[in-house]
């Protein structure tokens, strides 16, 4: 089934992709991060001591139990969340010593994001919820509306533009929040169970369209997922217990 | 204060403590019986603090209002009452002659009444003493400093007779006995001292007659010398009676009733009673003035309280739509757990009940806060009403009492249970599948038969209305009645495939149209109708409805429109789109907040336009004056018999004046002719040639025949047993009054908004001869005639009434020109002091009325602008519950890179669009509706103009707009702070 285990855990090395393609240079590389949650009362370890290397143009499955810590992992190194300890390059810049506002624009600028619950807004249609992340990169309003109609064609959903996501199917409205997270041209995507809302035929659209644009447009994809099946399409899977990682597999 | 909306303040009070007990106990109960939800109702209170006291801030502000009314009427009525009793002191009931003097004095009488009266109340437990007195007024001189006091009140008291009446006392609290005062001397007050400048040992010359006579101060008074009043002089009896050449009489009898100054008046019937068969026959009566000067400060507070509640109704029906918008609110934060219990076997019932539990904590707690912060509002408004006042001499002392702040306590827990009852019901009709899952309710509403059974009764009940009004030719009536078919349409041909956007722009411009038509258009259709100051209330509702209709159903094309526009600022654009996305999504909530700003803002509007179309009237002095420049009195005790001689032998040049006109008055009884009215006392006013000739006032209708206003006056003058009447005298169709005194005498059969007037004879009849006149009214004088009062004839008219010449007491002097009417008011007065002449120059006394008019305006502003609060707070309440309910799409707003600032601006930009929009629909429809109402008052008010109060406009859009956005700042500012990776976990 896989290719076999690489690393049990700690630092993870540099992955090839599934397809065998030439890696272009590491794009996130995460060094002893911990992240702990005071609630005043009790301290939780979420992530303790993750270290770990992404290859531009790869896609990386992060799977395990519940509360082992994957959203955390994706929230950290996205800058969604701050880390409190270790560090955090993206691209080569330390993700973890920006100020909130850097690590903002940053996101704006580089970073796409798909969610489990769609997350789409609910009082915009498709083409607005599409567009938004051009306009808060300051894209002129026409250009965005256009390039928001072609990410929307590209994942099919021309036709639905105008639509709101109350009108529209799970798979549907994930579809949107897909061409969404590409819209800007992200240098990676993060995406937090993609498929966790979907049944199993939509899933495996959903994923195949993943894996299109990752092919396509060679960009970092790095999903959170339950789902095995999921996981065996990425490059390569990393499996985390208690806030470590404690595997790393390479789907066959 | 002893009544509200005429209903006994006790009776009232008991009512609605009835009604609370009964509904305290029947929720009580039910409590009982369904522990589980009360329980979980009384643990959710805690729950958010923070939110807990947002909302009993928003509940209580209905409750406020009424509150701070109440509180206005009760210093009202305190402080007039204050004023009374320490001018009438002790004395309740005074016995004086039935008739005055012709010249207005109290006639005198045997003083052995006296003794009979004393013999007759000595057994009376309810009487705790009696005595004889003289009341006069008189000018009077210090001769030191030659200051003088044209009309000072000289009590004259026999100390032996004097007990159980106040003592006067000096300001180290001595008493100052009559007993020990030598033949010529006196004790004067502090306030004639003061005035005087008059010390012991100085001496005043006292004018009772034409002769003065000279007297010396012996000391004077802090309290007593009631019931003289602040400016008196107090002479033992039987010296006033020398002085006055009235050996053996005297003018008046006090009693003063067992009990306190207030506690004692209300033995007054009992005494009144006791007198009655004494007095009959006699030519005396008995006159409660203590109680009737309690009651008039009743009826003054009554009708501040009725005023600045009938102009707060617009307010507390906004509290009433903030109430029900933070419970429904409050339902959708608690969806989830309200699907969940009912999945696990609760009943509809359980969640209203839960609800009411619930609501009914919110309430007991809001009402309580809200009425005694009321309180502290209604002093914040005496405190603003007390300069107004204090120019017309009345002290306002601040007073509450517990029936109030009960009234209002109950009052704002009944409303807020009410609704919070609607509001329980109407969440209870949730989906539990989306309830549980937190879907959003379709957008799809219920077209169940209940809907339908709506959609047909309500343009039934329309009708219904609608015909009721017009036989009953009330207009209110009869546009309610056309509302509701107007609203109800949109209900039924929605039922019938027309598209919700169709049905309701229809329908709500339908409302805003109609009630908006110009004056006069529907008077060909309609018979002559009545209207009231219910116009008001419902024109507001119903346009506010209509406009709030057309711009929520129209919404995308709003939102579309301010995208195109604003939107092209690239930073703005998503912030934008996002924040004008969300309240037009939210129909619900952003129609009830539009509404409740748009109602407060249309009411401030429409106010300030009236004050200021109105505002210009008062600057024509010339109108309001009719022409003349000095008013004057004199003493009745020594009127100037002739004031062309008298005028000729002073030291003012007869060339300051082009004219001088005298008024006579006399108490006469009058009824009009052909009705069944009970004949009154009333005041008619005779006035000489001088008068007529000269006057400018217009009228504002006249009899057939009458060409100009000059032909009417010379009518007066020409035609003796003629009269005109001021406009108070006549009823009017637009009766906009709310609870104001209204003259004893009325006329009727007629309208003021009448083309002409038509036959309408007054029947006077002298008292004291029995002789009768009938007075034609031949014009009703322009209502802006600020110095006519009642009913006036020629004096000769007068003179045939009573059977005798009758003195002028009033005098009205025109000046020529470039003479300046204060030099010559005070050249006057010195020169007729003996005659207590006292002169006012009309352009101040219109000044000052207008300046106090134009405070107390500015304070009902300010008072419906507590309004504004609650549109505000409704911005506050919806801005907090946002930031929970979008905790997640903020974090996704966040992570897709939307700065703090961003998500804080869209927060901001939200409220300003529902704060703009709603300003502006307030303002437009305080336009459209102030036009209308400008025209209507001009049909009977010549000079009233369209005005435009720019300045209010701004002040209030400002004041409106700048506190919203400071309200929402907290909670967009939460919005920004929220940490993204925690609102994508949220749920």
């Amino acid at each position: 089934m896989f290719e076999g285990i690489r690393n049990s855990a700690g630092s993870v090395g540099r992955a090839i992709s599934a397809e065998g393609d030439s890696p272009i240079g590491t794009i996130i590389q995460a060094t002893d991060i911990h992240k702990i949650y005071d609630t005043g009362r009790v301290k939780v370890h979420a992530l303790r001591g993750v270290s770990l290397d992404v290859e531009r143009g790869e896609m990386v499955a992060i799977m395990g139990a519940s509360g082992c810590g994957k959203t955390t992992l994706l929230n950290v190194l996205s800058g969604i969340d701050d880390i409190s300890q270790g560090e955090v390059m993206i691209d080569g810049a330390s993700i973890s010593a920006m100020s909130d506002r850097q690590r903002t624009r940053y996101r704006a600028e580089k970073m796409g994001f798909v969610f489990q619950a769609f997350n789409l807004l609910p009082v915009l249609s498709a083409v607005e919820n599409v567009e938004l992340p051009l306009l808060v990169a300051k894209t002129k309003p026409s250009i965005a509306r256009q390039q928001a109609l072609e990410a929307l064609a590209l994942v099919s959903l021309a036709g639905e533009a105008h639509k709101r996501p109350m009108e529209m199917s799970g798979g549907q409205q994930q579809r949107v929040t897909i061409a969404r997270a590409l819209v800007n041209n992200p240098a990676i995507v993060w995406a937090d169970e993609p498929t966790g809302n979907l049944d199993s035929e939509t899933s495996a659209e959903v994923m195949d369209l993943l894996c299109r644009l990752n092919k396509e447009k060679l960009q970092t994809f790095v999903v959170v997922t339950h789902d095995i099946a999921v996981g065996r399409r990425a490059n390569r899977i990393l499996r985390m217990a208690d806030g470590c990682i404690v595997e790393e597999l390479f789907p066959a | 204060m002893q009544k509200l909306f005429g209903v006994p303040i006790t009776q009232l009070m008991v009512i609605l403590v009835v009604l609370f007990i009964v509904v305290a106990v029947i929720t009580g109960i039910i409590a009982l019986r369904n522990r589980v939800m009360f329980k979980m109702a009384v643990r959710n209170v805690p729950r958010r603090r923070a939110q807990t006291a947002l909302i009993v801030l928003g509940l209580m502000l209905a409750t406020l209002l009424f509150s701070a009314s109440l509180a206005t009427g009760d210093t009202l009525s305190r402080s007039i009452r204050t004023q009374a009793v320490r001018d009438l002191g002790q004395v309740d009931v005074t016995v004086e002659a039935a008739d005055r003097d012709p010249s207005g004095a109290l006639a005198y009488f045997d003083e052995n009444y006296f003794e009979k009266i004393r013999l007759a109340l000595s057994n009376d437990s309810e009487v705790e003493g009696v005595a004889l007195a003289i009341q006069e007024s008189a000018p009077v001189v210090a001769t030191a400093t030659r200051l003088s006091e044209p009309q000072v009140n000289i009590l004259g008291i026999a100390e032996e007779q004097n007990s159980g009446f106040d003592r006067l006392m000096d300001k180290g609290g001595s008493v100052l006995s009559l007993g020990s005062l030598r033949s010529n001397q006196i004790y004067i007050s502090s306030e004639l001292s003061n005035k005087l400048e008059a010390r012991p040992g100085d001496t005043v010359q006292v004018f009772l007659g034409p002769t003065p006579v000279a007297l010396e101060i012996a000391g004077v008074y802090e309290k007593g010398g009631n019931p003289a009043g602040k400016l008196s002089l107090v002479v033992p009896l039987k010296k006033l009676q020398e002085f006055d050449g009235k050996v053996g009489r005297i003018n008046s009898v006090v009693i003063t009733n067992s009990g306190g100054w207030i506690e004692g008046a209300s033995h007054t019937d009992a005494v009144l009673s006791a007198l009655g068969p004494l007095l009959e026959g006699t030519g005396l009566e008995a006159k409660p003035v203590k109680q009737d000067a309690l009651d008039l400060a009743d009826q003054v507070g009554s009708t501040f309280s009725t005023v600045f509640l009938v102009f707060a109704q617009f307010s507390i029906a906004a509290g009433g739509l903030l109430i029900f918008l933070i419970f429904v609110m409050l339902a959708a934060e608690r969806k989830r757990e309200l699907g969940i219990a009912r999945a696990i076997g609760g009943q509809r019932g359980d969640v209203i009940r839960m609800f009411t539990f619930e609501g009914a904590i919110y309430a007991l707690l809001s009402a309580a806060v809200g009425s005694v912060l009321g309180v502290l509002i209604g002093w914040g408004m005496t405190r603003i009403m007390a300069v107004a006042f204090g120019q017309m001499d009345l002290k306002l002392v601040f007073a509450f009492s517990w029936r109030s702040i009960i009234i209002a306590y109950v009052l704002g827990m009944v409303l807020t249970f009410t609704v919070v009852l609607i509001s329980s019901w109407q969440v209870s009709r949730l989906n539990i599948t989306r309830a549980i899952r937190d879907i959003p309710e379709p957008r799809i509403q219920r077209r169940g038969l209940k809907g339908l059974i709506v959609a047909i009764l309500l343009p039934l009940l329309g009708l219904m209305l609608t015909m009721t009004g017009l036989q009953s030719e009330q207009l209110a009536v009869f546009m309610l009645g056309t509302s509701l078919i107007i609203i109800g349409v949109p209900l039924l041909v929605r039922r019938f495939g027309v598209p919700d956007r169709a049905a309701f722009t229809v329908a709500g411009l339908g409302l805003v149209v109609w009630w908006l038509l110009p004056v006069g258009a529907l008077d060909p259709f309609l018979p002559e109708m009545q209207q009231g100051i219910e116009m008001f209330f419902l024109v507001g509702i119903m346009i506010v409805l209509g406009a709030v209709w057309m711009v929520i159903y129209n919404s995308d094309l709003l939102l579309a429109a301010s995208v195109a526009t604003l939107g092209r600022m690239r930073g703005l654009s998503p912030v934008l789109k996002t924040a004008v996305s969300y309240p037009m999504q939210n129909r619900f909530r952003t129609g009830v907040t539009l509404a409740m700003f748009s109602l407060v803002v249309f009411t401030l509007i429409t106010m300030a336009f009236i004050v200021s179309s109105i505002g210009n009237l008062f600057n024509d002095t010339q109108r309001l004056s009719g022409g003349f420049h000095i008013r004057a009195t004199t003493s009745y005790a020594n009127p100037i018999p002739d004031m062309g001689n008298a005028l000729d032998s002073s030291t003012v040049s007869a060339n300051a004046f082009e004219a001088v006109a005298s008024f006579s008055a006399a108490g006469v009884e009058v009824k009009q002719e052909g009705t069944n009215q009970e004949p009154v006392d009333f005041a008619i006013q005779g006035v000489d040639r001088g008068y007529t000739d000269n006057v400018t006032y217009k009228f504002a209708l006249t009899a057939p025949g009458y060409d100009s206003p000059q032909e009417i006056w010379n009518a007066l003058q020409n035609q003796p047993g003629t009269a005109v009447v001021s406009s108070m005298l006549v009823p009017t169709k637009r009766n906009f009054n709310v609870g104001g005194p209204m003259p004893p005498f009325r006329l009727e059969g007629f309208w003021m908004e009448d083309e002409t007037l038509p036959e309408v004879y007054i029947s006077a009849t002298d008292p004291r001869t029995g002789n009768e006149q009938r007075l034609r009214v031949i014009g009703v004088v322009d209502p802006m005639a600020f110095y006519t009062q009642g009913i006036i004839t020629s004096q000769e008219t007068v003179n045939r009434l009573l059977g005798q010449p009758t003195p002028s007491q009033t005098y009205m002097f025109r000046l020529k020109e470039g003479q300046d009417a204060k030099t010559i008011a005070k050249a006057l007065e010195a020169n007729f002091l003996e005659h207590g002449f006292q002169a006012e120059v009309m352009a101040d006394e219109i000044r000052t009325n207008a300046g106090t008019s134009i405070m107390i305006n500015n304070l009902l502003q300010g008072f419906m602008g507590l309004g504004l609060v609650v549109g505000i707070a409704a911005l506050g309440v919806i801005a907090a519950r946002s930031v929970v309910e979008r905790r997640q799409q903020i974090g996704v707003l966040r992570a897709l890179g939307f700065q703090k600032e961003m998500v804080q601006l869209s927060f901001l930009l939200e409220s300003s669009f529902i704060a703009l929009l709603g300003i502006a629909i307030g303002i437009g429809l305080g336009f459209g509706l102030s036009y209308n109402l400008v025209e209507m008052m001009s049909d009977s008010l010549e000079g009233v103009t369209y005005h435009v109060p720019w300045l209010n406009i701004l002040l209030v859009a400002g004041i409106a707009y700048v506190a919203s956005l400071l309200t929402t700042y907290l909670p967009a500012r939460q919005a920004a702070n929220v940490y993204p990776a925690e609102a994508l976990r949220y749920e």
